[in-house]
């Protein structure tokens, strides 16, 4: 097959999304050089170097952008690499995704910030680097965030731990403002959450596990958010998990500080009663919280309070999750299912509607980080997935394209199907093909 | 013969359940009580004692239990050492099963690994006591105890007394009591109880109900746990949670006490309520609970490899 005949492609009779605009229409799309090079009612091109996609009953969005991603390269490759977590994303139809720091060596100097993205070049997949807030994610020294920012870093974060030190919280809030780089904060104290394996509440004391409060989420929530009104900073919580985080991030908006939050699709899926199969796969941090949390993080989602979803992709070996559930590691891999889980919690189960869904996939995160993604529109760069909404199938751990299996969603029915995934006007995915 | 293969919590239980392992340990209680205390029900099944943590009552007890069935009952010692991670469970286990034995008794000290085992094994399996989960054999010895001094257990008062956060015995026994009509509540400080405890009673003295409560069930105190800093003391204890003869002396006549041992002496309960060789009072059950056990253990073993 001659590779230039992918250099253009014709898309006909599908529904495509508009985000932006939050409308939905028929319509045909035509990709040429890697542009978007036109979007009609109907587009007819007599050349026999064309692909064409059929996409009557389809669903074409902009290309999803994952802002929390954890690749494991380098130093943890046996996890995940860069090669296969963009795998995995473009299965799931990820076009963009952002990096978190906490590899080994943490990414906090301006040469492995290189590395990741040089990595990532060729790959399909844009790729874009996270650096470390304090060195080592240690919490006692900031970054040299300005030659951070000069290598490529398009934001700053200590994910996976919060930096426990208020007055040095302040000072790289004060700094950051220099760069014009949002600073993604993980949220936990530590004197919470240290024994902790699963939400405090009715099923950790039913199941005899050690719960995490929602104090361990919402003070720190709460400090960030006054750190943030003195300093100006620009600040986004990630992995927001219980109604109070809901609650302060929407009063915070209204009261003109810069933030923003994104939340993650187990988050929204599941709530901890799920816990009661002392399913490994469900240990995640911040834990899976109750039926009332989830409830005000979907409500989230629906009033505008929460502008993105995210994976938190975060892959281990089995022998990490195949193991009691006080000595299993945090954390699910995401990538393969983020569309899927969204558009069935969301729309399917709650009937909100699909455009604001793909916003929150798409641009919402994109406008966060500052990057270009998650937008359909003429002469944009084309990085589009084509989905099959209706489509249901039951998640199998064989089916992951990623290097590690550790999806909380294994045997949940989900909708939402990837066909094909576009990348820089590049078919990168196909549905039935590896 | 039991409605699910293994007892994994007291909600695997139903109503009919537990009535049949009742009066299946009579008829073993007359056995041990016989000069030769053995009978050939079991013979010729393999039994395993797989505890991944230290125990010497319960794991004694079963052990008693299998031999008086006359089934071979093998200790297989897990040193912890060797045993950090949980696919070394995985490992042991299909050692196991490779012998062919028939049923597995297990204690392991994180909450859910009974449960891992048991989805992947075919044998049956008998949770001895999960983490701060469950504690089912315990919680059925339990109410055969509180059964062979009240004739009904609808409408009796239950305290449990002090840790129930990090106490499966507690877990496994309200959930139980609660199935049979029991009115269960719970003493214990603010730092000893979950955050969420919406389900039950709970007061803060043993004063508050002393003088009301048909059974008054005493949990264990373990102050050396690294997590306990958030206790004040001995002292502070003795002065709201502990049982000593002046409180004993304020019980409902016919009332009883009880402790799934050892006792912590000097702080649940006082040395002079547990007295030397036996105690002085014939309301304190600790004895009668561990006899009753091996009844109640041989009717599991019975009930389920029968």
């Amino acid at each position: 097959m001659d590779s230039n005949m992918y250099n253009k492609i014709l898309i006909k009779n599908g529904s495509i999304v508009d985000a932006q605009k939050g409308n939905i229409y028929r319509g045909d799309l035509y990709i040429k050089d890697g542009i978007i090079e036109d979007i009609k009612d109907v587009i007819e091109i007599d050349n026999k170097d064309i692909t064409i996609i059929d996409a009557g009953g389809l669903t074409i969005m902009a290309g999803l952008v994952d802002m929390h991603v954890h690749l494991r390269d380098p130093g943890l490759e046996d996890r995940e690499t860069i090669e296969s977590g963009a795998r995995a994303a473009l299965a799931g139809g990820i076009t963009s995704m952002v990096c978190m720091p906490n590899t080994s060596p943490v990414l906090d100097s301006p040469s492995l910030i290189k590395y990741v993205i040089d990595r990532g070049k060729n790959t399909g997949c844009s790729i874009y680097p996270v650096a470390a807030m304090t060195a080592g994610l240690e919490g006692k020294n900031i970054t040299g965030m300005g030659l951070l920012s000069e290598a490529g870093a398009i934001g700053f974060s200590d994910d996976g731990k919060a930096v426990a030190d208020s007055k040095l919280m302040f000072e790289i809030m004060r700094y950051s403002k220099q760069f014009g780089k949002p600073l993604i904060l993980h949220e936990e104290v530590r004197s919470f959450s240290e024994h902790g394996l699963m939400h405090e509440g009715k099923y950790s004391t039913k199941l005899g596990l050690e719960g995490i409060s929602r104090l361990s989420d919402d003070l720190m929530i709460g400090r960030d958010i006054v750190l943030a009104g003195v300093s100006g900073a620009r600040i986004h919580i990630t992995h927001i998990s219980t109604s109070g985080a809901v609650e302060m991030i929407r009063k915070a908006k209204t009261d003109g500080i810069d933030i923003t939050c994104d939340v993650t699709a187990h988050h929204l899926f599941f709530n901890d009663s799920h816990l009661e199969s002392f399913d490994t796969n469900l240990k995640v941090k911040p834990p899976i919280r109750d039926v009332r949390d989830q409830k005000a993080l979907i409500e989230g989602v629906a009033d505008g309070t929460i502008d993105a979803i995210v994976s938190d992709h975060a892959p281990h070996l089995d022998t990490g999750k195949n193991t009691t559930f006080k000595l299993a590691e945090f954390g699910t891999i995401g990538l393969e299912t983020l569309l899927a889980a969204s558009y069935t919690i969301l729309c399917r189960n709650k009937k909100q509607g699909f455009e604001k869904v793909a916003r929150l996939l798409g641009s919402g995160p994109a406008e966060i980080v500052g990057i270009d993604g998650g937008i359909i529109r003429k002469g944009m760069r084309a990085d589009i997935a084509v989905a099959d909404l209706e489509a249901g199938y039951t998640v199998k751990k064989e089916d992951f394209r990623s290097r590690s299996k550790n999806s909380a969603f294994i045997g949940q029915k989900l909708y939402g199907k990837i066909i094909y995934t576009i990348s820089n006007g590049k078919i990168v995915y196909e549905s039935g093909l590896n | 013969m039991l409605n699910k293969k293994s007892i994994l919590r007291i909600d695997d239980l139903t109503l009919d359940d537990v009535a049949k392992v009742m009066e299946t340990a009579d008829s073993f209680t007359s056995i041990s009580k016989r000069e030769i205390k053995k009978v050939p029900t079991l013979r010729g099944k393999t039994v395993v004692n797989l505890f991944f943590e230290p125990s010497t009552r319960t794991k004694t007890s079963f052990e008693v239990a299998a031999k008086r069935l006359s089934a071979d009952m093998i200790n297989f010692a897990a040193s912890s050492s060797s045993l950090k991670k949980g696919e070394s469970i995985m490992d042991t286990l299909r050692t196991i099963l490779a012998m062919q034995v028939n049923l597995i008794v297990i204690r392991h000290s994180d909450s859910g690994t009974v449960k891992m085992v048991d989805d992947n094994t075919p044998v049956p399996v008998i949770n001895a006591g999960d983490g701060k989960h469950q504690h089912p054999t315990q919680a059925l010895l339990d109410l055969y105890a509180i059964r062979s001094r009240f004739e009904k257990f609808e409408g009796l008062r239950v305290a449990f007394v002090g840790d129930f956060l990090d106490s499966r015995v507690a877990r496994s026994g309200t959930r139980l009591f609660e199935k049979m009509g029991m009115d269960v509540s719970l003493v214990a400080p603010s730092m000893l109880i979950p955050e969420d405890h919406s389900d039950l009673n709970v007061y803060s003295s043993i004063d508050d109900v002393i003088e009301d409560i048909d059974v008054l069930y005493m949990l264990r105190m373990q102050f050396e746990r690294q997590d306990r800093k958030f206790y004040p003391s001995v002292r502070e204890y003795n002065r709201f949670l502990s049982l000593d003869s002046k409180r004993l002396a304020r019980m409902k006549k016919n009332s009883i006490v009880m402790h799934p041992g050892p006792v912590n002496r000097g702080i649940e309960i006082s040395d002079e309520v547990m007295g030397d060789r036996e105690s002085p009072y014939d309301n304190i059950l600790i004895e009668e609970q561990v006899t009753g056990g091996v009844a109640v253990r041989m009717a599991l073993l019975y009930l389920i490899l029968g």
